[in-house]
């Protein structure tokens, strides 16, 4: 890409660009000639900037949340088991885990079974299938509070629910600000994630099985029951996993459907960040959290979910 | 299963399976659907607050919309931090998808689970490991650490999508290129790049899209500052309602639902279920 000089004659300015130009593209050059006699240095240029930013960023504050929550007061207090046991000993506190807890197991089971219930029937009654994909991932790339606020137009007293209910003669509900209006938002959040896992795994699923069962006599229940569900088993558990873990930290769908009565952990965090200014016992919290989920992360792959398989490689 | 009971549950099934699967397939997209639906109706209701049905239908909140200054600040306050991000975001994660691709090294599994990770650490837990690590101890500014943030939160959606695109990309063209006597970086730069763009492109769109909703780590590790929209709108939820939320709403949708479709378009919308 050098600039040639045009008609008018080489002025000394174009002969120095074309100069410059020149000794740049013979560096570069010599780069990747430098790059390509080393690669190991090769490999470090590509994979390098993003390890030390996920390590960096990503890894290190998570750490540091893991120190912080050892401290009193403020960051760079002193070292204390305090904030754990302020936690492990509050019988409030335990009873929000519990609920928390409750909720998830809950918006689990829904999502699972509507999800799979979904997936099951697109792939293997529909014709257009992408369509009907596309049509489930969209909302998911909605936004999320967006969403929330779409309930709370449905939900609320006098709102969309209600004045159908009246329109046709039955009761208002008035379900907002109660543990169903969770379950729903919950629901209604998650079930485009938890969809894609079932798809894949139904879509990637050998149907010459399917013959097989039915070829030694099982009808449609029985072979869902003892072929399809098996087979599929990586699928559901990482649904299961997508759908439990963002439940179980989340505090925007309980504060914004739930109201007072359904706190769950969360929302206990966001406090101490937000209101409370207890940051080592905000970072106790979630630790708290993230023991659980990791213990459940372990007890899921054990189980066998590919939850990592995220493509590439010699699998 | 056995007995006369199970065989007739087998057969009512093998009979009504496909009209069953109908009517999951209708009940659950109305579900999905509906939601949207109404937000969008509620965004011409006149009564300005919500009512429903609405008396009359208007344009006026979208006139209100427009005339407030602090949501159009909101948005651009968005832009600034979302463009930047993709940008970055979209940079890593071909470099990750490449060299999870193409090279073997110790090290490489980490690689892919690190990328893999800040969709499964709850985002709540993230983000107050952020707001503690940026500010609190490097001390870094608002911008910087929520650009960052969105950085982290979108890479693994990013790699997702980019990743199948340099699995399934022909390396027999590579060999070609270099048979014919191109380096590694201009066999990239002039083959395998102009190959794998739509799935890049199409990273980029997700990571946009998703950063341009972005809440959780916004709320944590931005301060008092400008909001972004996705903050402006749970203040608005959270202390008074304003029907403009609704109009605010369907300008989310539009951009996420056309960001979407473009990316499908350019990869295939099994891409994103195959991984």
């Amino acid at each position: 890409m050098a600039g040639r000089s045009d008609a008018t004659g080489e002025s000394a300015a174009t002969g120095r660009v074309d100069a410059l130009v020149e000794s740049a593209g013979g560096r570069l050059d010599d780069l990747a000639a430098y790059f390509r006699e080393r690669p190991r240095l090769r490999t470090l240029a590509v994979a390098g900037p993003p390890y030390a930013t996920l390590v960096l960023f990503f890894a290190v504050p998570l750490l540091a949340m893991l120190v912080v929550s050892f401290q009193t007061g403020s960051i760079g207090g002193p070292w204390t088991l305090s904030n754990y046991a302020e936690f492990l000993g509050s019988e409030i506190y335990l009873t929000v885990v519990w609920r928390t807890l409750l909720v998830s197991l809950q918006v689990t089971a829904i999502v699972s079974i509507v999800g799979y219930a979904l997936a099951y029937s697109i792939v293997r009654f529909s014709r257009r299938t992408t369509l009907l994909l596309l049509l489930v991932i969209l909302p998911f790339w909605t936004s999320y509070i967006i969403r929330m606020y779409a309930w709370i137009n449905i939900l609320q007293s006098d709102g969309v629910l209600d004045s159908t209910l009246n329109a046709v003669g039955l009761p208002a509900l008035g379900l907002l600000y109660s543990g169903p209006a969770v379950l729903i938002g919950f629901t209604y959040v998650w079930l485009p994630l938890a969809v894609l896992p079932f798809y894949a795994s139904l879509t990637n699923m050998d149907p010459d099985l399917i013959e097989a069962s039915k070829d030694l006599g099982a009808g449609p229940v029985r072979t869902f029951a003892s072929v399809t569900l098996p087979t599929t088993i990586n699928g559901v558990v990482t649904g299961v996993v997508l759908v439990f873990i963002p439940t179980f930290g989340s505090f925007i769908t309980p504060r914004l459907l739930g109201g007072t009565n359904n706190i769950m952990i969360g929302m206990v965090i966001e406090n101490q960040f937000k209101s409370a200014f207890n940051w080592p016992f905000g970072a106790a919290i979630g630790m708290v959290i993230s023991v659980v989920v990791v213990a459940l992360l372990v007890l899921g792959t054990r189980l066998g979910g590919g939850l990592f398989d995220t493509g590439g490689g010699e699998a | 299963m056995t007995g006369r009971l199970g065989g007739a549950v087998e057969r009512a099934v093998q009979t009504h399976a496909a009209r069953m699967a109908a009517a999951v397939v209708v009940l659950v997209m109305a579900f999905l659907w509906v939601p949207i639906a109404v937000l969008v109706f509620m965004s011409f209701a006149a009564g300005g607050v919500l009512s429903f049905p609405p008396d009359e239908l208007t344009l006026r909140w979208y006139r209100v919309f427009l005339s407030n200054d602090a949501a159009i600040d909101a948005i651009v306050t968005t832009l600034t931090i979302s463009i930047p991000a993709t940008a970055i975001s979209v940079v890593l994660s071909t470099m990750i998808a490449y060299a999870v691709d193409r090279y073997v090294f110790r090290g490489r599994d980490w690689l892919q689970l690190l990328a893999t990770l800040p969709i499964i650490v709850p985002l709540v837990v993230t983000g107050v490991a952020m707001v503690l690590f940026f500010n609190g101890t490097l001390g870094l500014p608002d911008y910087v650490s929520v650009v960052i943030a969105h950085v982290i939160r979108t890479i693994p959606f990013a790699t997702l999508v980019i990743l199948p695109t340099f699995l399934t990309f022909d390396r027999g063209l590579e060999e070609a290129s270099k048979d014919l006597g191109a380096d590694e970086l201009r066999t990239f730069r002039q083959v395998t790049l102009p190959n794998v763009f739509p799935g890049v492109v199409a990273g980029g769109l997700l990571a946009f899209t998703l950063s341009f909703n972005e809440f959780v780590y916004t709320y944590f590790v931005k301060g008092s500052g400008d909001p972004t929209l996705p903050v402006y709108i749970w203040n608005q939820i959270r202390y008074d309602v304003t029907p403009e939320v609704n109009v605010i709403s369907v300008v989310f949708l539009l951009v996420a639902v056309s960001m979407v479709l473009v990316a499908v378009w350019l990869t295939r919308v099994d891409l994103l279920a195959k991984r």
